[in-house]
């Protein structure tokens, strides 16, 4: 999977991290000291980029840890068919089938820009 | 580690945190000092409750240590939340022990009670003092985000718009006089949140808090409060210990932190 290596001090509420190998957006970064001369631990609430689920973790501030590395993308729709869409890839021509969120109503032709990691694909 | 407080965190069906926060005292500091305080002067209770015949150390308690403040208050207190929710989501009841007052919108924006009940001397309903919207005088306004009414029982000052704010009909101010007769006043449905900020009690008996308050109410009403309190309780905290005197603050602290725990034990 690509990604990154950084220390838990450089995450940020927005950006991206790995925890449990899995791609999450951090919702909330906070940090507290541990005891008496203790090095600050930062805690961090995410969630998956791909499947929603909520994640928690618990470091030092100079731990390193990994964060993904999540491309964003243009495409266009080619197709929908119920709570699918057929989009081309307007890079790379590719087309592929990705999962509509909910209450997004897309129509063909119509731009829109994914997240890609590998084989994972998310409409923003 | 709190005496007794020796559960395995997985294990733990209470979880004490302590919250050494000491950042916005506004006049004899030392709060920073509460979790140890407390802990130490709670060395010579005895185990055993003859009032809930129980055993403190079977309780499944578990002392997390202390969460100690970084810089930014804002950003100290989500972490705290954070933890405190850990617990919750683990089954265990959240015990924070302050530090100051502040350290209570943790625990409070952890439970999201429906009901938020203090001990208190001061009305704490400033929007923000000296300019800091995270003061320990403004704990039962930021309460009030979270939870649907506050009864603040032992108030006795505030500033004329906080007596303002707390004659509107989602807080309850209760005199130290009319503490002895209050009654828990909740729905069956209702969670509630239990805070004890120490200078409640008349500083004859807590006189290691920052903010003194004569014509408080007595050990002994406050007791019965969070024996009452207790049993409708999902998060309990005290606050407001320092260390200038010679532990009667902590002990008292330390009593009704137990009597809490004993209390929602017998009632589970």
């Amino acid at each position: 999977m690509a990604t990154k290596q950084v220390e838990v001090r450089d995450l940020d509420e927005g950006s991206y991290v790995m925890i449990d190998d899995v791609a999450c957006k951090i919702n909330s970064y906070s940090t507290a000291k541990p005891g008496k001369h203790g090095s600050a631990k930062a805690r961090v609430e995410a969630e998956g980029v791909f499947d929603g689920k909520k994640r928690n973790l618990s470091q030092p501030v100079d731990a390193k840890i990994r964060v993904p590395i999540i491309n964003r993308k243009q495409g266009q729709v080619v197709s929908t068919s119920g709570d699918e869409a057929q989009v081309m890839d307007l890079e790379t021509y590719d087309t592929f089938t990705i999962a509509l969120p909910d209450g997004v109503d897309l129509s063909p032709d119509d731009d829109i820009e994914y997240l890609e990691m590998e084989e994972q694909r998310k409409i923003v | 580690m709190f005496p007794g407080a020796d559960a395995p965190r997985a294990e733990a069906d209470y979880a004490l945190v302590g919250a050494p926060l000491d950042a916005s005292t506004s006049f004899e500091p030392g709060a920073r000092f509460g979790p140890d305080r407390v802990r130490r002067y709670a060395e010579a209770f005895d185990d055993y409750d003859r009032h809930t015949d129980q055993q403190f150390s079977e309780l499944a308690l578990h002392d997390h240590g202390d969460v100690g403040p970084t810089a930014d208050t804002g950003e100290y207190l989500t972490f705290l939340r954070g933890t405190c929710g850990d617990f919750r989501e683990a089954g265990a009841v959240p015990l924070l022990v302050g530090g100051e007052h502040t350290v209570t919108v943790a625990g409070v924006r952890a439970v999201e009670p429906d009901v938020f009940v203090c001990l208190d001397a001061h009305l704490d309903l400033r929007e923000s003092y000296a300019g800091d919207p995270l003061s320990h005088a403004t704990v039962t306004r930021h309460a009030l985000e979270v939870a649907d009414r506050a009864v603040v029982l032992g108030a006795r000052t505030g500033s004329e718009a906080e007596w303002e704010r707390a004659s509107e009909g989602d807080v309850r101010a209760v005199a130290p006089a009319d503490v002895s007769d209050w009654e828990p006043d909740f729905d069956p449905d209702d969670s509630v949140y239990l805070s004890v900020d120490i200078d409640a009690f008349d500083p004859a008996y807590a006189p290691g808090t920052g903010t003194k308050e004569p014509f408080g109410i007595e050990p002994r009403e406050g007791r019965r409060v969070v024996r009452e309190v207790a049993p409708f309780a999902e998060g309990f905290d005290v606050v407001e210990v320092n260390d200038r005197d010679d532990g009667q603050a902590a002990v008292l602290a330390a009593k009704l932190l137990r009597a809490f725990v004993y209390s929602h034990a017998a009632d589970r």
